[in-house]
């Protein structure tokens, strides 16, 4: 119907000027009432978002806990200020942000960044990516201790010490590189953000979201009541990332400022099982043997990251399937197959056909997204083949210690080990 | 302590249940949906003068609106209560816990480093070797996606043979969603049940375009005459608003430019032989019209290459029809309802009530006469096809109904009574999870129903006065909008109501929507985008212009002419920029037909192809 009521159209254009034109806009979520109750909606008002502000605010706090903890744990080695830092950090970066001013998933922006020209990524972002590391690089990982809000979490509710099986946890502490890997994959892709779309404490802050991630959330807070910080050793890709750092770090953190007496209450009271104790290597094994271990696994290790590589380009058809571009493709397929009008399946069909969208140039962006994948999945299984090969390298070094020693990658800097040390104590006191 | 951290355990163990529980109950409920809060308010359509009934409704409404906010603010409650009790478990274990900490947990005996890693090294190698074993089997169950790396073998897979696949058959369930429209690729073969009518698509009929000359029998012995086939557009427009009537068109290459008066990309312009305000409709290269005035009702067929008339049928000898035309006003005329065509056949429909089809080659097949329409401005409403249906919308003062009629030999299918007023608005068809159904706007109701047989889902009252714009749909949602009442997007699968707006909105022209907006044009010169989640006004442009035709969706941009010809081209994004305005040279007020590479358009006077001429 193209024509009709001309004659009305001037009375209806001035009345509707007049009556219409200065109403707020209406939503209404929830149907109104059917009848008149003479209950005078309010008007809707708009707050004027200030992200600017509250990127700057994002960023200073973020220096500040990170300073704090930093200031607290190498120099006082105190564990106060740090738990003080935890809480607020679940206050503020947690609850009150909502958990999204997040280091972890910024690797995703700035490894897509780097791929990909056309995709800038804001300076808060890199920020938010680039100074935890510089601090790991000078601190350790102080970032983590109480900074990050998930760490954070789990810091304070932490009750029993249950330790993982050393063996175990060499084993899972690898899942963090898989995972890291991955979600590089899925972003240079551009297909998806898995780190930000699995993020089991996102539903836990926000009070809300998907029942799967709400449970995941809260498996693993229960899990962190009985052993320390599940997610931050064996899930968290970023502190894969920041352990790496830390293993190099300007300044690290020290148990106790005096000799050590080896009474092994530090290394009990690390949760995270990041002290290691002395040890005089009573193995038996010749060193030639060894040596020769270590060779063995050299001269593997490019196998590994072959087996890695070809694992990864086996993958990678199934991870290009969830990309949206190849799901539209499958769509258009299989509704074409069935004989059925494309609007007759779902709406990204009816949106494809309805902007014109043309299957063989849909097809070629396929190919390419096929590509992409293949290419960084083999890349992607190549260094998880050469992280496995270097951790049992890593493995079969012996090393004798004389007294207990921190382990600069898995410390998160929680200072819990000073309030332990009976050196340390005494050294307070005087 | 441990009290405490007991009670505290049980507490949040029992409440974690009950919420969970709670929670899964109340999801699926949707709010004031009660069945018998339905059943009366359906009693109260039907018998709108029981205070008593009303009343009745008035207070069950109210009761459950309690009811879903008490819910509400107890979940809210609840997850807070929860949240401390979870606390207080902590810091009731924290301090159980305190003095224990401090007792090594084993003795102080150095551990066997080199067991710890030998053993680490084992877990190390069967994890690596099972993460590799997992990634090569999973690799190897699921299967290939899709297509190759070969981008020539992918078109021809996902090109040729659907467009092939979709031309055998060309009425099927829903029929009007692409289909003849994709009748001939190049590559695809007609088959031979197409061949005698597309026969006569290869020979120009009437040479000249006089209405007199396109007889049924000229048209039936130019149908005979061989003629080279023309490879036919992909993209057909069967109906007002294009395929649906949904005001989406899949068509590709569309020109971006051109001008009337200078010939600019100007493909052909034919002359109207009898006036109409009804759009122009595509199907392979032809083009479909009607033209009415007191002497005759007229169906029309032009070339789409040349612009060339093919035929003409007039609408004459029906029985029941009127020996003197019904009065109109000068802006509605007879002939203000669009046609429809499927690739087989195509029907029109005129102020007289006069319902006529006739088969591709101008052959007609079935004509009747519905009724004369009571309505002051005249009948407006378009047809629509649906599969092997004709779909028509026949509110009008006195008998207002919906019928659909077996497009090939005018049988009844099924007709429904409508309640309510006269409107002037076209139906469409929605998708809804998958499924058609069959939308109209009305006074007061947007109703939906079943369009295989007539059946209703749901209705929703929610607009008034003169409802002379259409429907569309997006994503599961059903927009309507009328002027003075209100643009409201209605949930397909439940009739709920999910917003409602009324900043600016349509009087004529229709609205048309993607999943993120709405975009809509009023006849006060405003075209507006709102956002299709929230129904928040997102951007408008004041264009000083008036707007009867309803805007159209292909590649990405939104075409949508003014009443003085002025063709503007929106982006069809949040963004909604003004890409492009420029006048073409005779005012218009139907809404054009679009096709891969070209655009048809009926001015107030002629029709006219434009597409982009390299020279």
């Amino acid at each position: 119907m193209n024509s009709i009521l001309t004659c009305f159209a001037l009375t209806r254009f001035a009345l509707t000027r007049s009556a219409f034109s200065a109403l707020p806009c209406v939503q209404n979520r929830f149907p109104k009432p059917d009848f008149e109750s003479g209950y005078a909606y309010p008007g809707l008002v708009y707050g004027v978002p200030d992200e600017i502000l509250w990127t700057c605010i994002d960023l200073a706090a973020l220096v500040l806990f990170m300073s704090v903890t930093a200031w607290a744990t190498l120099r006082k080695r105190l564990r106060t200020p740090v738990l003080a830092v935890a809480v607020s950090s679940v206050a503020y970066f947690g609850f009150f942000r909502k958990g999204c001013v997040c280091s972890i998933g910024a690797i995703q922006n700035v490894s897509l960044a780097l791929v990909d020209s056309s995709y800038a990524i804001p300076l808060s972002v890199l920020a938010v990516f680039i100074l935890p590391l510089v601090f790991a690089l000078l601190f350790g990982r102080v970032f983590c201790a109480g900074t990050c809000p998930f760490g954070a979490l789990q810091e304070l509710i932490n009750i029993r010490n249950h330790k993982v099986p050393r063996p175990l946890a060499s084993f899972l502490s690898l899942v963090p590189w898989i995972y890291l890997l991955l979600a590089l994959v899925f972003a240079m892709t551009r297909s998806s953000f898995v780190i930000c779309r699995f993020d089991p404490f996102i539903g836990i802050f926000r009070m809300g979201g998907e029942v799967p991630m709400i449970v995941a959330g809260a498996v693993l807070l229960i899990a962190s009541i009985f052993t320390g910080r599940p997610f931050c050793r064996f899930l968290c890709p970023y502190g894969a990332l920041l352990g790496l750092f830390s293993r190099v770090s300007v300044w690290n953190v020290k148990i106790v400022k005096q000799s050590c007496i080896n009474c092994d209450l530090c290394r009990n009271a690390c949760y995270v099982d990041a002290i290691r104790p002395p040890c005089d290597n009573k193995v038996k094994e010749s060193r030639p043997a060894g040596v020769r271990r270590i060779l063995l696994y050299l001269v593997v290790l490019p196998f590994m990251a072959f087996a890695g590589a070809l694992a990864g380009r086996a993958l990678s058809d199934s991870f290009a399937g969830t990309d949206k571009k190849v799901r539209l493709l499958e769509m258009v397929l299989a509704a074409d197959a069935e004989k059925n009008s494309p609007e007759s399946q779902s709406f990204e069909l009816e949106a494809f056909h309805g902007r014109g969208g043309d299957v063989g140039e849909l097809s070629t962006q396929v190919v390419a997204v096929r590509n992409k994948f293949k290419r960084y999945s083999t890349g992607a299984g190549a260094m998880a083949g050469i992280i496995v090969g270097i951790s049992l390298t890593g493995l079969s070094v012996k090393r004798a210690r004389k007294h207990y020693e921190i382990n600069d990658a898995h410390c998160v800097s929680c200072g819990r080990c000073f309030a332990y040390c009976p050196q340390n104590l005494a050294a307070k006191s005087d | 302590m441990r009290n405490i951290a007991a009670v505290s355990l049980v507490f949040i163990a029992t409440f974690a249940i009950m919420l969970t529980t709670t929670y899964f109950q109340v999801k699926p409920q949707t709010a004031l949906k009660t069945e018998i809060l339905e059943t009366l308010k359906r009693l109260n359509d039907e018998n709108a003068s029981d205070p008593v009934l009303q009343e009745q409704i008035r207070e069950l409404d109210l009761m459950s609106r309690k009811a879903y906010f008490v819910r509400s603010s107890r979940m809210t409650a609840g997850v807070y209560i929860l949240l401390g009790m979870f606390a207080a478990l902590v810091v009731s274990l924290h301090l159980l816990y305190a003095g224990s900490k401090n007792i090594p947990a084993k003795k102080l005996d150095a551990v066997d480093e080199w067991i710890v890693k030998t053993s680490a090294r084992k877990y190390v190698t069967f994890g690596a070797v099972m993460l590799l074993a997992t990634a090569l089997v999973f690799a190897g169950l699921s299967s290939p996606h899709l297509v190759s790396n070969n981008p020539k073998k992918d078109r021809e897979k996902t090109s040729s043979p659907p467009l092939e696949a979709r031309n055998d058959e060309p009425a099927r369930d829903d029929g009007n969603a692409d289909p003849p429209a994709v009748a001939e690729s190049p590559e695809s073969k007609p088959e031979p049940e197409t061949k005698p009518e597309t026969k006569p698509e290869t020979k120009p009929v009437a040479e000249t375009p006089t209405p007199a000359a396109a007889s049924p029998q000229a048209a039936q012995s130019a149908a005979e005459s061989p003629a080279p086939r023309k490879a036919a557009p992909v993209t057909a427009h069967n109906g007002f608003r294009g395929n649906n009537s949904n005001g989406i068109s899949p068509a590709k290459k569309l020109p971006l430019k051109w001008d009337l008066s200078a010939g600019a990309n100007i493909a052909w312009k034919a002359e109207t032989p009898r006036k109409g305000f009804n759009s122009p409709v595509i199907n392979g290269n032809r083009v479909f019209m009607s033209g009415a005035d007191a002497q005759a009702r007229e169906l029309y067929c032009f070339d789409l290459d040349s612009g060339k008339m093919l035929w003409t049928l007039a609408a004459d000898n029906i029985q029941g029809s009127p020996a003197t035309v019904p009065k109109t006003t000068d802006d509605t005329g007879l002939a203000a309802s669009s046609v429809v065509a499927n690739g087989k056949q195509v029907c029109a429909i005129f102020a007289t009530g006069d319902l006529i089809c006739a088969d591709t080659a101008g052959r007609r097949l079935w004509a009747k006469n519905l009724g004369v329409p009571d309505n002051h401005y005249g009948y407006a409403s378009s047809l629509l096809v649906f599969g092997n249906l004709l779909i028509v919308q026949y509110d009008n003062n006195k008998s207002p109904r919906v019928a659909a009629f077996d497009i090939a030999t005018g049988v009844e299918r099924w007709s429904r009574n409508r309640t309510g007023k006269i409107s002037w608005s076209s139906p469409i068809i929605a998708r809804i999870a998958g499924k058609p159904q069959l939308v109209l706007s009305g006074n007061p109701h947007i109703t939906s129903y079943n369009p295989d047989n007539g059946e209703e889902y749901w209705r929703v009252e929610c607009l008034n006065g003169e409802v002379g714009s259409s429907p569309c749909s997006a994503a599961d949602v059903v927009y309507g909008a009328s002027e003075y009442a209100t643009l409201i997007a209605i949930s397909g699968t439940d009739g709920s109501t999910l917003w409602k707006a009324n900043d600016y909105l349509p009087e004529v022209s229709s609205p048309v929507a993607t999943k993120d907006n709405v975009y809509l044009a009023t006849s006060y010169g405003v075209v507006a985008c709102y956002d299709a989640k929230t129904g928040e006004l997102k951007k408008i442009h004041e264009l000083s212009e008036e707007f009867y035709s309803s805007p159209l969706i292909a590649e990405g941009r939104i075409f949508l002419f003014s009443n003085s010809g002025k063709m503007h081209i929106f982006s069809a994004d949040s963004e909604f920029n003004l890409i492009a305005s420029f006048s073409t040279g005779e005012r218009t007020f139907s809404t054009p037909a679009l096709t891969d590479g070209k655009i048809v358009v009926r001015t107030e006077n002629s029709l006219y192809c434009a597409a982009e001429i390299k020279n």
